[in-house]
Order: structure tokens, then sequence, then C-alpha cells
């Protein structure tokens, strides 16, 4: 226990210091790019852009900015918006980062649970016709990108069976299909883990030992097989859940859904410094804590692991 | 780690998975609105005098309320059979224009009332005007107004030794002297007036040669805020009324903290600009009267009083919540046919009818929601499974699909796609050049292969469809007299033409027209053109510091005039960006500005069309159209020029009964139909790339 607190202050200091390179580097690159965020087709007067200069700040020397910028950040406060200048970054990323969460939660249980079952399935029956086309499914399902995936989902669940509708977001029913499409490429390779996995554990001598004794199938796989052969999968969580959080920016564009993602790219082809600056520190963080949390859980779950 | 933690924590790590799944299926019902449409975008911001777009705009139209309001009216276009909008009363219930043309006088409703029930006079007018000029409201509209006496030099903070001169003290809210500023210039701080008897410059600044126009907008930046302000402060009573020959004392103000602050005879101020809205450029006579004085008589306008940013905004809740706060959905007091019911970014923004609007008996849509689906095929999908009544933005890849059906509704626009050229720079500094390679572009190749929705093919700048004006005719494809202007300026058979390249902001319809143009010239001229994309910033950035040959662009007819296609190429005007100056040019845009008769005013500017085509400082590519898909349930939609769609004027019909019937109203199929310029593709000017 002592051991898993000092890691998780050990791995708080490295985020710190992450965050921290993180911030300078892209302050440094967001104000080297050409464009500025008052750029438009119609130009504004100088006395008129010398003022948007002063409201943002922008007017001080670089490292003036920097020092405040960066005490801003520390104090939590990310600053105004310079395109959606009703919001301020924090109430954007409040309003965002919901349903980019909830939408990752429903991706990853629905990849979790197709991929497990998947994966155990092709194991035990190894050879099968089953086993075969699963495993040929997830080699299609890690090839194929997602928003080609989005696009054949559409035309089949929305247009062929009108079982969804079409995009937006609100209700169960509007959360299945993104949630599907970005899912599936995750249990694919979910599924070839677990089966890799389990195949190492039957050949394993406990497995041997334990047939040996007379336990049924089911309760040697449940018992001795599923808990090692689930430890490559939880150690997958991690990239996983990266993979899930980024690989949603596509598809809430194609199903018009009011993530986090799009902000991310709109922030940074229009020179919105604050809200960019805004959406990489929290996808920095989001991803640093994904990580610890999956790192120490394998810690707990497998006695074999140390933490450092 | 002991196997019962480990036990222990499998079943923990379960229990958060549920939880979590549950909590992720929690969802806020917000019901469905009547009528939905795709906005294209999230608005940029909700106050008029920060907006610029139509996503802003479509919304901005239907929650605040002008003098005047775009309404159907006017003869229909004789060609197209197109309806335009024309001004109609609003808030003001008539108005009369003096003879010269330089005098309106607008009579306000009794009845009508901001959402709050707080009543819209005329003051509210004369400090909205006053809070759209201010140079730190930073509104790009600002030059809407500067026929208005003194609103240029008030927009632009100049002042001048001898002006009636407006002062406003450090001391806004949570402001002292020498301290950080507080950024909202309304309300304001207290206000002096007085006559400007002299500015105390100190030494200019050198500017090195090799800054660039930023770095040395800064250092005269930098240097005017030290300039000192010496004014003979007039008598000032409660009323506002200011007696500008009872000068009451001499004081001396500064921008700058340091030169303030180091002399104690001169005050901090945050500026000192003219007098705008004591000087009678617009003037509340009494609390239903608004009188305006123009320097110019501009017979458009009316068009302007009808456009957003000169709307009234709310100065209590303004004054309450301050910007940007006050445009919260639970802030905001609106005085349109409609309210903001809820905002979600990236979302949608939900408008309901607003019970207190005068006119709100002919509103005949309860809720609206703008959606901000980007995608133009996830807008068709839920377009074709009934999430939305009425698109914007159809994929040009469908196009030809698309423009065959009933509910496609399209009709020439009042824009234009052009090539911008950088006089400059050789061989292009020729007039002959340009003419050659305005000659030898087939423009009917590419709107009838590239764009394929009927954009109309351009030779001059100014689009067809505004009444009394006729454009002089344009350089009409020519190969011979193309051949010969190009051996006249020095290049037979294009042999020694320099590399020249095109450049575009990222899209695919932007490539793909110039990469047609790239081919046609090389075919035609033997000229070898590169072809350059730029993300949008960066384009913007090279264009604006005329480092390019020739660059795309767009231009929206900000009102129904020729003025506003043809005034941004004065000499240094700031949308000129070609470096192209023609003094006689610009003196027939002056004289047109200040001719009273609209005859002859429509002849000065088309004498100067015709100057501008001659010199050819800009290729004209095409003229837009615009594309909607609507419904065929939604009633009293119809085309328009300028792609206006008042939200008021629209009703429900039946759903299920009109589902089965193709056709729409008489007017609009028979515009879909018979019209040769019917359908459009890219939606790409301004600040939506």
């Amino acid at each position: 226990m002592k051991g898993l607190l000092s890691y998780v202050a050990k791995r708080l200091l490295w985020m710190l210091l992450t965050i921290w390179i993180v911030f300078t580097v892209s302050f440094v690159l967001m104000r080297s790019v050409p464009g500025n965020p008052f750029g438009g087709e119609r130009n504004v007067p100088p006395a008129i852009e010398r003022q948007l200069r002063a409201r943002y700040n922008l007017d001080a020397s670089p490292t003036q900015q920097y020092v405040e910028y960066l005490g801003n950040v520390v104090r939590g406060d990310l600053g105004w918006s310079y395109r959606l200048e009703d919001y301020s970054v924090n109430q954007v990323i409040a309003e965002g980062f919901p349903v980019s969460a909830s939408l990752a939660i429903f991706a990853l249980v629905f990849a979790i649970v197709l991929g497990v079952t998947a994966g155990v399935i092709s194991a035990v029956y190894r050879g099968s016709v089953a086993d075969a086309g699963m495993m040929a499914a997830a080699v299609m399902g890690i090839a194929v990108p997602n928003f080609v995936m989005a696009s054949l989902a559409i035309l089949l669940f929305v247009f062929g069976l009108n079982l969804f509708p079409a995009a937006g977001w609100g209700t169960l029913r509007q959360v299945a299909l993104p949630a599907i499409c970005l899912g599936l490429p995750v249990a694919a390779y979910i599924a070839r883990l677990m089966r890799t996995g389990m195949l190492e554990m039957l050949t394993k001598e406990h497995v041997r030992t334990a047939y040996a004794k007379g336990l049924s199938k089911r309760a040697v796989i449940f018992k001795h097989v599923l808990p090692g052969a689930m430890l490559p999968v939880v150690s997958y969580l991690g990239p996983a859940t990266a993979r899930v959080l980024t690989g949603s920016l596509v598809l809430e564009k194609i199903f018009a859904l009011p993530g986090m993602g799009s902000h991310f790219i709109y922030a940074a082809t229009q020179r919105d410094y604050t809200l960019a600056m805004g959406m990489v520190l929290t996808y920095t963080v989001l991803l640093f804590v994904m990580n610890t949390l999956v790192d120490v859980s394998y810690a707990i779950i497998d006695p074999r692991v140390k933490l450092q | 780690m002991p196997p019962e933690i480990r036990r222990g924590f499998v079943v923990f790590a379960g229990v958060v998975a549920l939880g979590a799944l549950i909590w992720a299926a929690q969802f806020k019902s917000i019901g469905p609105a009547d009528l939905s449409f795709q906005n294209g975008t999230d608005p940029k911001t909700l106050d008029p005098h920060r907006a610029t777009g139509q996503p802003e705009s479509r919304i901005l139209f239907s929650i605040f309320k002008g003098l005047l309001e775009m309404v159907p009216g006017g003869t229909p276009d004789p060609e197209t059979g197109l309806q335009p909008l024309v001004p109609g009363p609003a808030v003001a219930k008539s108005y009369t224009v003096s003879d010269d043309g330089r005098v309106y006088q607008f009579q306000l409703r009794d009845d009508a009332t901001w959402n709050d029930g707080v009543p819209i006079n005329a003051h509210d007018f004369v400090w909205s005007w006053t809070r759209m000029l201010h140079p730190e409201t930073a509104c790009e509209y600002g030059f809407q107004l500067y026929a208005l006496p003194f609103a240029e030099e008030y927009n632009k903070a100049i002042v001048a030794e001898g002006d009636r001169v407006e002062v406003e003290l450090w001391d806004r809210n949570g402001e002292s002297p020498g301290s950080e500023p507080n950024i909202q210039n309304f309300p304001r701080g207290t206000m002096v007036y007085g006559t400007l008897k002299q500015i105390l410059k100190p030494e200019a600044p050198v500017i090195p040669d090799d800054a660039s126009d930023d770095v040395a907008d800064r250092i005269n930046g930098d240097w005017q805020a030290e300039w000192v302000y010496v004014v003979d402060v007039a008598e000032f009573d409660d009323q506002g009324n200011v007696d500008w020959d009872q000068v009451t004392s001499t004081e001396s103000f500064c921008q700058s903290v340091t030169s303030s602050a180091t002399n104690d005879d001169v005050t901090q101020v945050h500026h000192v600009l003219v007098a705008f809205d004591k000087l009678g450029g617009v003037e509340a006579v009494d609390d239903l009267t608004l009188v305006v004085n123009l320097d110019d008589p501009l017979p458009y306008f009316p068009y302007l009083v009808a456009y957003y940013p000169t709307f009234p905004v709310p100065r209590h809740c303004i004054k309450e919540h301050g910007m940007p706060l006050w445009t919260k959905p639970e802030n905001i007091v609106t005085n349109g046919p409609y309210q903001v019911g809820m905002r979600l970014l990236r979302d949608r923004v939900r408008m309901v009818k607003n019970p207190r609007y005068f006119d709100a008996d002919n509103v005949s849509i309860s809720v609206i929601d703008a959606m901000s689906t980007e995608s133009a095929n996830t807008a068709l999908n839920m377009y074709e499974t009934g999430q939305l009544d009425w698109i914007t933005d159809p994929p040009t890849t469908l196009m030809e699909t698309l423009r065959e059906r009933d509910d496609f509704l399209s009709a020439p626009q009042l824009t234009v796609y052009f090539y911008r050229i950088n006089t400059k720079r050789p061989p292009m500094d020729d007039p002959r050049v340009r003419r050659a390679i305005a000659m030898a572009i087939d423009r009917t190749q590419i709107v009838e292969q590239v764009t394929k929705a009927g954009q109309v093919p351009a030779y001059s700048l100014v689009p067809p469809g505004i009444a009394g004006y006729e454009s002089p005719p344009g350089l009409e494809p020519d190969l011979q007299e193309a051949k010969q202007l190009l051996t006249e300026a020095g290049f037979p058979g294009g042999v020694g033409f320099p590399k020249v390249t095109i450049l575009y902001n990222t899209q695919d319809t932007h490539r793909a027209i110039a990469e047609v143009i790239q081919q046609q010239l090389q075919n035609n001229l033997n000229i070898k053109l590169e072809i350059q994309n730029m993300e949008w910033g960066s384009y913007l950035d090279k264009v604006n510091q005329f480092d390019y040959d020739i660059a795309r662009a767009g231009w929206v007819a900000d009102y129904p005039d020729p003025n506003t296609f043809l005034d941004m190429w004065v000499t240094d005007g700031p949308q000129n960006s070609t470096g192209w100056s023609n003094p006689q040019f610009d003196q027939l845009i002056r004289d047109a500005a200040a001719e009273g008769r609209p005859d002859l005013r429509m002849k000065l500017l088309a004498e100067a069309e015709s100057l501008w085509i001659q010199d050819m400082p800009v290729i004209p590519i095409y003229f837009y159209v615009s594309l909607n898909m609507v419904k065929p349930h939604v009633k009293g939609f119809a085309p328009t020029p300028q792609d206006v769609h008042p939200l008021q004027l629209l009703s429900l019909g039946d759903r299920a009964s009109v589902a089965g019937k193709s056709a729409q109203a008489p007017a609009e199929s028979a515009l879909a139909s018979s019209s040769p310029t019917t359908v459009a593709a890219q939606r790409s000017d301004g600040e939506s790339p």
C-alpha cells in the first residue's frame, strides 16, 4: 500500500512537469505560426486591433504574457475563448467534456464486453468456424478507419433499418451508433489480445492440474484461465482510453456530437490561443490520469507487477 | 498485494464501471423544436456588435429588431422572378427623408419593449450606435455608419486639435489610478467633455525599415499612448447636454500610466475621442423620435439600419452583467420576435417566441432550433430522416441529383468569387498581362464541371440583380486578344513568363477551381502556374502582407448596392490588398457617394466599374447562387438575393398532408425549374473558409 501511494505521488509530480512542458511548448508554437486570432477577411483599423490585443493581454511582452498566463492556468483559469467570445475556456470544456466522456464510456464498455466475449469464444473453440470468422472480423475492425465504419453504419442502421437517428445528441438511441463505431476497432484489438492470452493460459500447468482434479470446463475457464488472460487486456486499457478519446474527433463531426474534439481542431485552425491551450492541457491531464489509473490497477490485480 | 485486496479491487472496478455507465446514460430531455434548421456552426457571439457571418446573422435577425427590418417587397427581378427584400418598418413605425437625402427622421413605436418589459426609446439607439462605434467594442461593421459625421474619427480614434472631444477617466468599475484596466468599455467611467486645445507629442519613434506593418502599428500605437491632450473642459449638465463654449477649466490627459504618474497635472484616461454622440450625427429629439444626419446622401441607408450591427442593444442588461456575460442565455435581453431559450455549444441555439414582441400575433412558429451541424453530409442525412427541416449547405458531391428535386431552392445571390492579383509584382504589374489572363479563363467550364450548381460566370465585378444598376461589359474570353496582349507585354507565346503561384485557402472546391485554371492557362497561353494551399489564418496573413501573386477570395454584399462591391478597391482600402490604385476610380467613388440623384449615382458607379475592368486588379470568376433545401411543410420560405430568410415569416403546414405532395408554392417551383441559374455550391466566404 505504501509503495502504491509513493508511486501515485511520483506520478503526480511527473504529471505536473509534463503539463508545464506541454504548456510551454504549446505557448511558443502557437505564437510562432503565422496568422493571428483577430484575422478576418474584413480588416479592422489599427486602433481597433490594438484594443483587441489589449483585451487579451497580447500587447504585453512575450515573457510577461507567459508568466501571467501560466499563473492563471495554475489557478485553474484558462481564460476567455478568442473565437467563441461568449464563453470562457472552462465553460467550453465543462460543456464538451461530459459528452466526450459519456461517449468514451459507452464505447469502452461496449468494446470490453464484445472484445472479451469474442476472444474467449474463439480461444475456447479454437479452429472452429466461429473462431475464424471472429478473428477475420477483428482484423477488419482494426484495419477499417472509423469514418468508413461510420458511413457504412449510417447506411445500414439509419437508412436501411431505420433503427437509429442520423445524428445529434441527447438520447440513448443517438449515442448508440457513434459509440459502436468508436468502440469496434478497440473491441477488435481486445478480442485478439484476449484470444492470445487465453490460449497461453490454457497451456499453463495449473490449468492442466485443474482439469486433472476433475473441475468442469466452465469452472476452469472462469476461475483459472480468465483472470490471467485478462491481464494484457487491462494493460491495453490505457492506450484504449486514449484511442476512444482522440478517435472521437472524426466521429463527432460525422454524428454532429457536441463533444470536445471539434473544439480542438477549430481552436488550432482559427488561432484561438486560449481554447487550443485549454484543449491541449485537458487532453494531457486526461491521458496521464487514465494511464496512471490503469498502471495502478494492473499492479493491484497482477501480483507479479511491482510499481516503480 | 494481499489476495483480498485484489478480489476487492476487481469488485470495486466493476462497481466504478457500472456507475460510470449509469452516469453516462443520464440525458437531460429538452424536447423537440417545431422547426430545426442547419445553421452551419456555433455563432461566435450573440452580441450584435461583435458578430459577423451568416450563422450569427440568422440568429441575430430573429432575436433583435432594429429601426427597420428586411421584408419581401419591391418589384421582382424581371429575369429571375426573384422577390427582393426591402427595409420595412420595425421598431420605427415610419421615417422621413429630407429632400437632399441627408437627414432621416425615425418615428419609433410606443409599444416596442425589451423582452423583460423595459420600453425601447430613441436614446437606446444613440447609446447602441455609440457603443458599436467605440474603438474598444471593435465592431467589424463600424464602417457601416461612417456616413454619420465624426463616426469614422470616433471609430478609428482619430482626434485633431480643435475637435470637440470626450474624455473617459480611468475610473471604470474596479479601477484606481495606475491600476490594471477594466476592459468593460460600456458602462463607461466618468466622462469629461471639452475642446481639444493641443496635443503634446513626445519625439516620434524611429521605425526600423525591416519592421512589418504589425510591428510598425504597435510602435506607433505605443507612441500615441504617450501623447498628452490639453483640453478646455466644457460645462456638462445631468441631462447630458454639453455647453461647449462654457469652459470651466483646462486640463491635461494621457493614456499612458507612466506619463500620468510622473506628472501630477496629467490625468490618466482611457481615451480622448471625438464626442460622437454629442455632435448631432444621431440625436434623440424626444423618447420616440430619432434623427440621423448624414454627411453623404446614402440611398441605401435604410438597408443599413435594417442590418443587425445597427440594432439596439439592451443598455440596462449590459450595464448589469457586462461583456461578455450579458449574452449568456440566462442574462440576455432582446427585442426580436424570438428570445434565446438555451444555447448548447456545438449543438444548437434554441429560440422561443417572445410574447412581448410588438408583432407577436404574426409570429407563427413557437420553438426554433438553430443546429450547429457543420458537415454537409450529416446535415443532409438529418434532413432526409426528418431531424432537420431546412438545410443551408447541401453537399457539392450530390449537387447534380439534389438540384433536380422540388425541395431544392436556389437563386442568384449577391456574392462574387474572384482572384485577387498582387499588382505590385511583375509580371502582373502590367495591366495587359492581367487582362490577358482574365480573357484566357473559361468560366463556363468552371461553373459546369466544378461547382455544378448553376453559378453564373462572372466577367465584371457587380453581380446582376441590383435594381437600377447595370454593369458595364466585362472582359469576355477572347484567346486571340489574350495572346496578342501577352505578346505586347513582352511574353510572346508565353515565353519568358516567370513562375506565378495561385494561393487558396484549404477547401476542395478552391483546389479544383485553381487546377482547372492552371490547366486552362497552360493550354491557352502557355503560362505555367503553381498552386499553393494554405490554411485560413496563414492565407490571410500572406494576402494582407502582399506576399502572393494570385489569391482566391469571395465577397458577399453588405447591402444591395453596387457600392459594397466597388468601394473596397479604393487606394489603400482595408480590403483592397492588391496594391492597385487608380486616382480616377477613387474620385468616381467619392463623387458617387456625394451624389444625391440615384440615376446619376449609378452611372458614376458604372463608370468606376468600367475603369476597374480595364485595369483588372482582380479577376472575377463566378457569381454565387444561394442553396437551400426546405421541407414542403415549411410555408413562407422564398429564395432572396441576399439569402436572408426572416424566421418570423415562416409557418408550418401539416407535415403528413404535404409529405406526399412534391410541389412547392407555385412561385418557388417555377423559379426552381425554369430559371437557368438554379443551383449552387460552396459557401466559403468571409469568416467561414
